[in-house]
């Protein structure tokens, strides 16, 4: 068959047939775009009104209580010699990481009003303290003194505790 | 005795080989964030792989060839395309995450940053797929998979109160804090963890790489029948470690180093190095299946010379798409996304294409032609497998607005 019995020969697109293929295509872009962009970490989106930043709040606080309670026990665990030093500091380096982004996330949303600002006054300073008091877990394991982290994460309780009950007090 | 032996070592590697970066992460997520509350999903997903996988591997050695070389003749080449596209950029996602979890698990006892290792890691696996015989693999990663077993172990030793270990996985209900969409959502990741379809790929290829026959049926059902509960047991083990250890602590999983923490408080040193090598093993053996899986089914699908049985010059096509895949996987992994998301996407996802990929096997293993009249499904299995294939295509429809409502699951 020649090229061009074949071009005649072969089915003819539509424009209907050529739009739909377009969209398909722009749609399964669409969906990897958005699978890619959700896949880095803590992405946040503006909050309109209280409630909105109230729940955003509540999320920050939740992300960084999971990170405290998991320094304490990295640190309970090496304190008393169950885990060893490469894996207590990577280990300690991802939840300081993961506080220090969803700090640095939350600080980045605009509280819409008055009362939006003493939530997130109140949350910017335990998400401070607490990144701060996880710093000093990281660099005691990262000096390889493992056994005294309990000690050096006492601080850690109480940062857990008012997370908890900044938890308490805002709304689900 | 030797047969028995054989069976014996194909339940183990079965066992250590079914779990991979997805159940890992799938089940101690679940079990820090929902308790023991979809402990059923667990079971309902092991059901489910035992019936479609049983068919895959009763169609490979009745007619010696693997089920996607099987769609495309018996269901069209669009259907077939379908289910390629669909197959092959979701075990892309899954080859990633199982890359990313080989090099996080070496990060952990060599401190540099997994990042870096990602291209190290990428040479072994290829490495490995290249250069090892086909049983080897399969051999070596599935027993170094029992190390996991560890975390059965840690259970037993924190000596929970059975009766309401048992109550709590029998009466699920949706935890106040949660939603019923964020429960069905992370349902669904559990199941697709459970029925990902590059299993069923690489179970029905590989039962022709290991040159399976009607001789081989018996050991085919053991595999499945004891391997995979058994596996199973093990996913519920990591699933109760997290909500006996870390669900009181309010931690959320986010990170692999997680997953082990539990063994690592009640074990000590030594059940931390055997949950790290357990890791490292059931992650490196599932990128090897999942870049193996790659090469089947464009090679399948297009009808090309495919397969380590014979040397790489008999296969050459499906190598470079093997070690295409590797590359592709490896630049998606030092990009930086995180591991524990790409692997959270590909689960979800897996569960959104379930249809496509389990679909034709049912179709295919009541096909007289290429089972013979004996071996197609019985009544049971097929009401089973349809009452599965429903659930299938419910989860399915379900997954992308779940995903959309619940943020990924936040």
């Amino acid at each position: 068959m020649t090229s061009t019995a074949r071009l005649r020969s072969a089915p003819v697109r539509t424009i209907e047939q050529r739009r739909q293929r377009r969209t398909a295509g722009l749609a399964a872009l669409a969906i990897v775009t958005v699978l890619a962009a959700s896949c880095s970490e803590h992405s946040v989106g503006p909050a309109r009104t209280y409630d909105d930043y109230e729940r955003k709040s509540r999320t920050s606080a939740e992300v960084a209580l999971s990170a405290v309670e998991t320094v304490r026990l990295l640190a309970e665990t090496s304190s008393h010699g169950n885990a060893w030093g490469a894996y207590t500091g990577v280990s300690l380096s991802e939840q300081e990481d993961t506080l220090t982004e969803a700090e640095g996330d939350y600080a980045s949303i605009q509280p819409p009003d008055q009362r939006s600002d003493d939530l997130r006054v109140k949350l910017l300073d335990l998400l401070g303290a607490a990144t701060d008091h996880i710093a000093a877990v990281r660099v005691e394991a990262r000096r390889g003194n493992l056994e005294s982290l309990e000690q050096v994460a006492q601080p850690l309780t109480n940062d857990s505790a008012a997370l908890q009950q900044f938890l308490n007090s805002i709304k689900r | 005795m030797k047969k028995i032996l054989g069976v014996a070592l194909g339940v183990l590697t079965a066992i250590g080989g079914f779990v991979d970066m997805g159940d890992l992460v799938a089940n101690a997520s679940t079990g820090a964030r929902f308790d023991m509350n979809l402990a059923w999903v667990v079971i309902v997903g092991v059901v489910g792989i035992i019936v479609y996988a049983e068919m895959a591997g009763r169609v490979a050695a009745l007619c010696g060839r693997p089920v996607f070389d099987l769609v495309r003749e018996r269901l069209g080449p669009r259907f077939g395309l379908a289910n390629l596209l669909a197959s092959f950029f979701i075990n892309m996602l899954t080859l990633t995450a199982e890359i990313a979890g080989v090099a996080l698990s070496l990060s952990l006892v060599s401190s540099v940053n997994y990042v870096f290792l990602i291209p190290f890691v990428a040479f072994l696996v290829w490495l490995v797929c290249w250069r090892m015989k086909f049983e080897t693999m399969e051999r070596v990663f599935g027993l170094l998979g029992l190390c996991l077993l560890v975390f059965a172990v840690t259970v037993w030793k924190i000596g929970p109160d059975w009766n309401q270990l048992f109550s709590d996985a029998t009466h699920p209900h949706v935890p106040h804090s949660e939603t019923v969409f964020t429960y069905a959502y992370f349902g669904i990741a559990l199941f697709g963890a459970a029925m990902t379809p590059y299993e069923v790929f690489f179970f029905s290829s590989g039962a022709v790489e290991d040159g399976w026959t009607k001789q081989d049926l018996g050991e085919n059902k053991v595999n499945v029948l004891v391997g995979f509960p058994l596996g199973a047991l093990l996913s519920l083990a990591i699933m109760a470690c997290a909500h006996l250890v870390l669900a009181p602590r309010h931690i959320s999983v986010d990170q692999l180093s997680q997953v082990a923490l539990p063994v690592a408080s009640v074990v000590g040193r030594l059940g931390l190095a055997i949950v790290i090598l357990g890791i490292f093993a059931a992650t490196f053996g599932a990128a090897l299946e999942t870049s193996l899986s790659a090469g089947y089914i464009v090679a399948q699908y297009l009808g090309w010379p495919w397969g380590k049985h014979g040397a790489p010059r008999t296969a050459t096509r499906f190598h470079v798409v093997v070690l295409m895949a590797i590359i592709g996987a490896a630049l998606f992994g030092v990009t930086g996304v995180d591991p524990v998301k790409v692997t959270e996407y590909s689960i979800v996802l897996s569960a959104a294409a379930l249809p496509l990929t389990y679909f034709p096997i049912l179709v295919i293993a009541n096909d007289p032609r290429y089972v013979g009249a004996d071996h197609t499904n019985g009544r049971f299995l097929n009401a089973l497998a349809s009452v599965y294939l429903v659930i299938l295509v419910l989860v399915a429809v379900a997954t992308i607005p779940l995903m959309i409502i619940t943020k990924g699951g936040s």
